[in-house]
């Protein structure tokens, strides 16, 4: 579901928006995209480095992880781990949580 | 306050905003700062978070929490890191997590301004003007998952000529204590379209007292944006040596002043630079701060000096290139300065090509990886305001450098230019699962405090455990400045409701020996 919004207040332009607010329905590679992809989409992003260097050069890259449980993967996500902070559910929710556990389990499942 | 009246606060939040935001329990736990100093354990930590969707809940919310006499904490996103994120000051409190009212309200191509709520991001603002292919720029500053309200109100600042976030605010909306809903500046009057244009209406100019500060509830926030220029023209000049800050300082001060740098630039020490993409076990298995050679072999290795200027050049070529020409003679007397273009560089990742990003306001979370230098994690910064001058800077670098090291930590920062003054900046990366590393951090960082104050030199934002240690450095006149903070607390929000404890400023019941 994306959001549409208008607000009148008099000015001339106002324009609506579309934003995935909380609650909103996303794909697992989109939730991957939107809060994971910035520190753990490439293998010189911060997370991805960090993963290299504290879990081995193979590990740095979490779509490519293959030993990730999804328990795990929830706790770091919303306790957050060294450097990387955690994710509230007022902003990535549960139904977007599970949703990102079940696409890096596919990942996992598919050897990527 | 006791378990059974939070208990029925928290169903009538629910009833407010629906079950599912309302957290408390274990889901609450995502609200800790994640780099946490303290070593006492209850401390910072909140009893329950409540996300409204609306300014309307907001208005809700705050009745409840006046009736139940429950604190509340708030945050737009919650993304302030380094200095105590989502935490409340007052354990016990409840988070008012603002991220969900995350709508764009306007963003107005013609006059360079968007109008939004706070859980709007960089990230959000900039996808927004990209799929519209509108011709505006961003101002970011390093982390861009966080609040353009959020910063702005925190008096953060970024990289373009726009860097001065709350410089560029225009207009708010704010939900105050007692409920009632106030618009500054132009939007008290009905109908107005100048809301986002003129920022000061008629009568006392009030938005700066709703930034760092716990008088209200900011719901919507003006902000100006900066036109897409005809031509932008990033650069980096390296300095080779640490004395060299004083004369790049002296010749910064009437290049800025005269606007021939044009934005917000940076100079930043080498390991803060060459952190963004590299750790020190690449150069030293030394523990404590890198010796001199590793130093050069740094610089070497990532083509950076002891000091890295970046700045960038917006507008008509003939006039940026008039503005490149004297910036490079200016900085040319400097023996063994540098000068590069993104052309010039050759590493991939590099610091100029991330950087030239930022100072055209893409939002990244790159910066994130100097936490990677060492692998602590945690980091806060100490953050005191400086006259640009060189002897002011060189001062401020030996007087903070030389403590750092002495505790084991590299130097790692920097000196956001204003126009009168430099933000100098050092973030100190820290072992936050290491209570012996925490205990270290936090003696250091009251000597850096009480060393600076009696040098006269004040922070400008800080981590909530220095909250009132910072506060009270600024007791001139018999700390005349607080109790007037404090008087008009008293006034707005006589319950003490809204975050005890935002920037040292308490409520009555909890002042003068009652704090908890």
């Amino acid at each position: 579901m994306r959001r549409i919004v208008m607000l009148l207040i008099g000015a001339p332009a106002l324009v609506g928006l579309a934003i995935p607010a909380a609650g909103g329905e996303l794909k697992g590679s989109e939730v991957f995209d939107h809060y994971c992809s910035q520190c753990h989409g490439t293998v010189d992003a911060p997370g991805s480095v960090q993963l290299s260097r504290t879990r081995g050069k193979d590990k740095g890259l979490l779509t490519q992880r293959t030993d990730l449980a999804p328990d795990y993967i929830e706790y770091v996500v919303r306790h957050g781990l060294k450097s990387m902070p955690p994710f509230a559910p007022s902003d990535l929710d549960e139904a977007r949580l599970r949703a990102l556990v079940s696409f890096l389990m596919k990942q996992e499942a598919a050897g990527k | 306050m006791a378990e059974e009246r939070m208990t029925d606060a928290l169903e009538r939040f629910r009833k407010i905003v629906g079950k599912d935001w309302v957290f408390s329990g274990k889901a609450v736990e995502s609200y800790h700062d994640p780099y946490t100093i303290s070593n006492e354990e209850g401390r910072y930590k909140a009893r329950a978070a409540v996300a409204p969707d609306s300014a309307e809940q907001v208005q809700e919310i705050v009745k409840v929490a006046n009736e139940f006499r429950v604190p509340l904490w708030t945050v737009s996103r919650g993304k302030n890191f380094a200095y105590g994120g989502a935490a409340p000051v007052l354990s016990g409190s409840v988070v008012l997590d603002l991220s969900r009212m995350n709508r764009i309200l306007e963003v107005n191509e013609k006059f360079g301004y968007a109008l939004v709520e706070p859980g709007v991001s960089y990230f959000d603002l900039y996808k927004y003007i990209q799929e519209r292919g509108l011709k505006l720029w961003l101002d970011v500053p390093d982390p861009g998952w966080g609040s353009v309200m959020g910063n702005a109100l925190d008096h953060g600042v970024g990289y373009t000529p726009y860097g001065d976030h709350f410089g560029v605010q225009c207009g708010m909306e704010v939900v105050l204590a007692n409920g009632e809903v106030v618009r500054t500046g132009m939007g008290a009057v009905p109908g107005s379209n100048t809301w986002q244009l003129f920022k000061y209406g008629f009568g006392p100019y009030v938005d700066g007292m709703f930034s760092q500060s716990n008088f209200g509830i900011v719901t919507k926030m003006g902000i100006w944006l900066m036109p897409e220029p005809p031509g932008y023209r990033p650069y980096m000049i390296t300095f080779q040596r640490e004395e060299d800050i004083e004369q790049v300082v002296e010749i910064v001060r009437p290049l800025r002043l005269n606007q021939v740098i044009q934005n917000a630039a940076t100079i930043r020490s080498l390991v803060l630079d060459a952190a963004l993409f590299a750790t020190k076990s690449q150069y030293t298995s030394d523990k404590g701060p890198i010796s001199d050679s590793v130093a050069k072999k740094i610089m070497a290795d990532q083509e950076m000096g002891m000091w890295n200027f970046c700045g960038a050049l917006y507008g008509p070529p003939p006039i940026t290139d008039a503005l490149w020409t004297v910036i490079r003679d200016s900085f040319s007397k400097i023996p063994g300065a540098k000068f590069y273009e993104p052309k010039d560089r050759k590493r991939n990742p590099d610091i100029l090509l991330h950087r030239a990003d930022t100072m055209k306001g893409i939002p990244k979370l790159t910066e994130f990886g100097f936490l990677n230098w060492n692998g602590g994690g945690g980091h806060v910064g100490f953050s005191p305001v400086s006259p640009t001058t060189g002897q002011d800077a060189l001062k401020q670098y030996r007087m903070v450098s030389s403590r750092v090291r002495e505790f084991g930590f590299d130097y790692q920062g920097l000196m956001a230019i204003g126009f009168r003054e430099l933000h100098h900046v050092t973030v100190i990366v820290y072992d936050q699962s290491d209570p012996k590393e925490r205990e270290k951090l936090d003696k250091l960082f009251g000597i850096l405090v009480r060393e600076a104050a009696a040098e006269g030199y004040g922070e400008y934002r800080t981590h909530i455990h220095y909250m009132d240690m910072i506060a009270g450095t600024y007791n001139w006149n018999n700390n005349a400045l607080m109790k007037m903070h404090q008087t008009i607390k008293d006034a707005l929000d006589p319950n003490g409701i809204l975050s005890p404890g935002k920037s040292g400023i308490w409520p009555k019941h909890l002042r003068e020996g009652k704090k908890p």
